[in-house]
């Protein structure tokens, strides 16, 4: 069965219906809702049972809605080309769909109560900022490309606070609510210039007028730019990256780290890239001095950080930077790598976040010295985390290596020498604070001998990530003919 | 032999033997030896015969083997080996076969010390016998990086607490302890790497033509500006790995506080690599730079030699002395290359090797004496020789070839490469090179008379240790022989070498 081009919003209906009953389940596993408060005790009644069930069907019904994917056509659109369902948003819904999966699946096991008590708020905010992403990457106008931005980031607010007792928890979702909220009002400005030069909202009018170089044109894409710099978190926008990661609960931030990012890069493409073919050169130096600084600044930050998640945010900072340089390319080519470069970051950010959550949780402990002699405690935890990091690392054999190759590939081949020189000596900064995890995993000695309990939830999560680092690092040709593929519908 | 993958025979056998200790041999310390040894001694015996079969009449690349790995890219699994490859592979079995014996004692996670080991020899190997310039990257990549783990595992810290500054810093940073010496080494080499990745790539997009295959893009020419900087990448990239100053202070460090295997293979081979890497890749793909910037590579050369040499006349640790000794010693190989003359060159490959052989014995030697005596002061240390005289005969042999006496491998490699050196460009370049060929013999019979020959220590911890025993003995005796064998019989290793060294001068120099 597939989907005739009358229907390309499947995978977006699909998606809203369940984020309709996960909301029902949750409000009819907590009857004190709608029955007044005094009706049961609060926190037990629906507790448990219901929020794992929760749990499972959001995670069963992400699994359906990823093969649904598999399904839909290419090349479908509705709305008047508003909306389109062409290669590359199919494969960024994939990589959405895919990395929430994998979230929820780390989050089912999570021990604290209000998880299981509400856990139909969260899978909801959740599937509803998916829902967001979703249409975000099929969006080729600029209204509905900024509702889909809302609708992703403002249950991302929710969610970064959703530990609401916990003290830092909601400083960091005020945080990255301002930000947030700010870049969007960066984001609107700049389409505004954009309409007034093109006099459409449609993405189709903005090759011409970029090719006309307009000067406010100009201006209203550097505002874009911007604006999606802060999604992304590139630097000089990343500000609120680690405070946030440091605050949310592992398995969310594993794929805050990822899908949101993943997303603004989409629209920098449907922006910037999709059908204005060379007149986009323009926005070369622009983008690889954004990358350049990203790449520098994110790396060299994240030396001292002493917390994980702070350094993974910091890492991740970095690792933009050098999706930036693929983008820099602004080629075909290019582009491809970054989203190869996506996906293997994909896998190797959060399994290491995984990771992350699987020890504090043994350990009560994000610092880095929490992984002291972990190699004599759990051999395999200890591997699987320092595969994770050597893919992150741009170690030859896992992924991270091919897409850090790729992107330079992509690089020097418009001549842009010395930027991939300063990613690759860059690389040599990121593996320096890795190691350091390393050494603590490997060479110090353990302070306990006792094993790390590893849940079962989480090893099936952590398991698809080895598998797709590894594989990917093994055998990377059919992603790269898959990314080639979508990248040369742009161009 | 036809029909079987000589090569790659040699390349994945320690790799194979490393993936069955890690399945089956856990918590079997002797049954990890023994597979160990196994690898080590398929490799020895395919090297020795790829040595021996090479044809000296038909020259170039042979034992030639090709699998396309990614098409697409035109990146294939192609190896084949020429002189001088041959004389490497064959330098890197003999260390790790003596490696193997030399760290038959490591009690600690042997199983662990073993695996990494073996992969990082296929690592070397690969790297000497590979012509796809990708999978030469991705080799290089396995020879570096289980060092970290290696030293910073199974490695020692510095014996010898600094004073002043240094014991400042070391208090500060670290200095000295094998926790700082395995992250400088490996984030050197990782810098390094990373400049090597830069040129390959740009040579890669400037042929245009899709392969990464040595052979093709060395049949091209290069535009002069891509080909310096390109160069000068590579100089860098490679240079740090053979030592060159000032990008060597990873080496003393690292080889001084890594366990005695890891700094026979390290000091023995993977400077080596370095080396052969600028030959190979920096003179062999991009002449006209390599012509015009010899006088750097020369000049950097001398520095290394007598720098080398001073700091290892200032060393109170054994092992510091021996790793100075290095450092110095890569410097009569970067200098040789850079003469262009054939006997310069042949002079370097030459020294590679007999370098490799004699600091593979020293660390091997130095290791013995740590586990008997448990020192490597030189200065508290003293007549040994009555004691341990298997020992003190080798170190002795050891030091003659350092300082070049006839009759031992050093001889005829400073030799032909002082002559290259005085038949350079540059004549001037040879009185460097002779004194520290001086100084050489300053450090190294200092520290042989004061431990082995000089009076007895009166101190009650070095009385009645034992030589050298069992396993131990086939370490020694093998290198010791291999030393005296080159030396007595240069043309052994200059035969194959100038089969490869005169077609890449003619390249160069056009004679």
């Amino acid at each position: 069965m597939t989907f005739d081009s009358g229907m390309p919003l499947v995978v977006e209906l699909a998606l809203f219906a369940l984020a309709v009953v996960v909301l029902l389940m949750g409000i009819a596993g907590r009857p004190y809702l709608w029955q007044g408060p005094r009706s049961g005790p609060v926190g037990v009644a629906g507790g448990g049972p219901a929020g794992k069930a929760i749990g499972w069907v959001a995670l069963g019904g992400l699994v359906a809605i990823f093969g649904l994917t598999f399904l839909a056509t290419e090349g479908g659109s509705v709305l008047r080309g508003s909306f389109v369902q062409d290669s590359l948003a199919i494969f960024a819904k994939r990589l959405f769909i895919a990395s929430a999966a994998l979230s929820v699946l780390g989050s089912l096991t999570l021990p604290h109560a209000s998880f299981s008590r509400r856990a139909g708020e969260y899978h909801f905010a959740l599937i509803a900022s998916l829902l967001g992403m979703s249409v975000l990457a099929s969006a080729r106008e600029l209204v509905l490309l900024f509702v889909a931005f809302e609708l992703m980031s403002i249950p991302l607010f929710l969610l970064t606070g959703f530990l609401k007792r916990e003290a830092v928890a909601p400083e960091a979702a005020l945080k990255f609510f301002l930000v947030g909220t700010a870049s969007s009002a960066v984001i609107v400005y700049g389409m505004s210039f954009v309409y007034g030069v093109t006099g459409s909202t449609t993405l189709d009018a903005i090759p011409a007028a970029m090719i006309g170089g307009h000067p406010l044109m100009r201006l209203g894409m550097a505002l874009l730019l911007a604006g999606l710099g802060f999604k992304i978190a590139a630097f000089p926008f990343h500000m609120w990256a680690p405070d946030t990661y440091e605050a949310a609960s592992t398995p969310f931030v594993a794929w805050l780290s990822v899908a949101p990012k993943a997303a603004g890069f989409i629209a920098i493409i449907r922006l910037f890239v999709e059908g204005v073919g060379s007149a986009a050169l323009v926005w070369m130096p622009a983008i690889a001095v954004l990358a350049g600084m990203t790449i520098v600044m994110g790396n060299l930050m994240a030396i001292p950080q002493q917390n994980i998640k702070r350094l993974l945010a910091y890492s991740g900072i970095a690792h933009i930077g050098y999706m930036l340089v693929g983008l820099a390319a602004l080629s075909s080519s290019g582009v491809a790598m970054m989203l190869f470069y996506l996906v293997a970051y994909m896998f190797g950010n959060m399994g290491a976040f995984l990771v992350v959550e699987v020890v504090a949780r043994s350990e009560q402990s994000d610092g880095i010295d929490a992984y002291r002699g972990l190699a004599q405690r759990s051999p395999l935890l200890a591997l699987v985390m320092l595969i994770f990091l050597l893919s992150l690392g741009g170690i030859p054999f896992v992924a991270g290596f091919w897409a850090k190759l790729y992107v330079f590939w992509a690089a020097i081949e418009r001549g842009l020498y010395g930027l991939v020189f300063l990613g690759a000596v860059l690389t040599v900064v990121a593996l320096y604070y890795y190691l350091l995890v390393a050494r603590r995993m490997y060479i110090e000695a353990p302070v306990r001998r006792d094993p790390v309990p590893v849940p079962g939830l989480l090893r099936a999560a952590i398991i698809v990530c080895v598998l797709g680092v590894v594989g990917m690092g093994i055998y990377p040709g059919p992603w790269v003919a898959m990314a080639m593929r979508v990248a040369a519908t742009l161009f | 032999m036809n029909g079987v993958p000589i090569l790659s025979v040699m390349t994945w056998a320690p790799f194979v033997s490393a993936l069955a200790i890690m399945f089956f041999a856990r918590r079997r310390p002797m049954l990890v030896r023994w597979t160990s040894l196994a690898g080590a001694t398929v490799s020895l015996v395919a090297s020795l015969w790829v040595y021996w079969a090479y044809d000296r009449e038909l020259a170039g690349f042979q034992f030639r083997e090709e699998i396309a790995l990614v098409p697409s890219l035109g990146i294939s699994y192609l190896v084949a080996v020429d002189g001088i490859s041959a004389l490497m592979a064959l330098l890197t079995s003999i260390i790790i076969f003596s490696g193997v014996f030399a760290s038959w004692t490591v009690k600690e996670r042997s199983q662990e010390f073993y695996a990494l080991l073996l992969i990082l020899v296929t690592g070397v190997y690969g790297v000497f016998v590979s012509l796809d310039l990708f999978v030469f990257f991705l080799f290089y990549e396995i020879a570096v990086l289980p060092m970290y783990l290696l030293i910073g595992i199974w490695g020692s810290s510095a014996e010898v607490r600094p004073q002043g500054i240094f014991g400042w810093a070391m208090g500060r940073t670290g200095v000295g302890t094998k926790e700082y010496a395995a992250m400088k080494l490996t984030l050197y080499l990782l810098f390094g790497s990373a400049f090597i990745l830069v040129g390959v790539l740009a040579l890669y997009v400037a042929t245009g033509s899709q392969t990464f295959s040595f052979l093709t893009l060395a049949s091209m020419e290069f535009d002069p500006a891509l080909q310096t900087w390109v160069f000068l990448a590579f100089y860098i990239g490679f240079g740090i790995l053979a030592g060159i100053w000032p990008l060597h202070t990873w080496s003393p460090d690292g080889h001084a506080s890594a366990p005695t295997a890891v700094s026979m293979l390290h000091a023995g081979v993977l400077m080596k690599l370095g080396a052969y890497g600028f030959v190979r890749l920096g003179m062999g793909l991009l002449p006209d730079a390599a012509v015009d910037w010899a006088w750097l590579v020369g000049t950097i050369g001398c520095i290394n030699i007598v720098y080398g040499a001073l700091s290892a006349m200032a060393q109170i640790d054994l092992k510091y002395v021996i790793a100075y000794s290095s450092v110095s010693h890569m410097g009569i190989v970067m200098l040789g290359v850079a003469t262009l003359t054939p006997n310069g060159l042949n002079g370097a490959v030459f020294q590679m090797f007999a370098h490799g052989i004699m600091t593979g014995l020293f660390f091997a030697l130095v290791g013995l004496v740590y586990e008997k005596a448990h020192s490597r002061e030189i200065f508290k240390m003293g007549g040994f020789g009555a004691m341990m005289p298997g020992i003190a005969t080798a170190f002795t042999v050891g030091g003659l070839s350092s300082l070049g006496l006839p009759a031992t491998a050093g001889f005829p490699a400073e030799l032909l490469t002082f002559l290259g050196a005085w038949s350079s460009e540059y004549r001037w370049w040879l009185f460097p090179g002779v004194l520290g060929a001086f100084l050489t013999s300053i450090y190294v019979l200092r520290v042989a008379k004061q431990i082995f020959w000089g009076p007895e220590s009166a101190d009650p911890h070095f009385q009645n240790l034992p030589d050298a025993q069992g396993p131990e003995w086939a370490a020694l005796g093998i290198l010791v022989f291999v030393l005296v064998l080159f030396g007595v019989a240069p043309s052994l290793a200059i035969g194959p070498v100038d089969t490869a060294t005169i077609p890449l001068l003619f390249r160069l120099t056009g004679q």
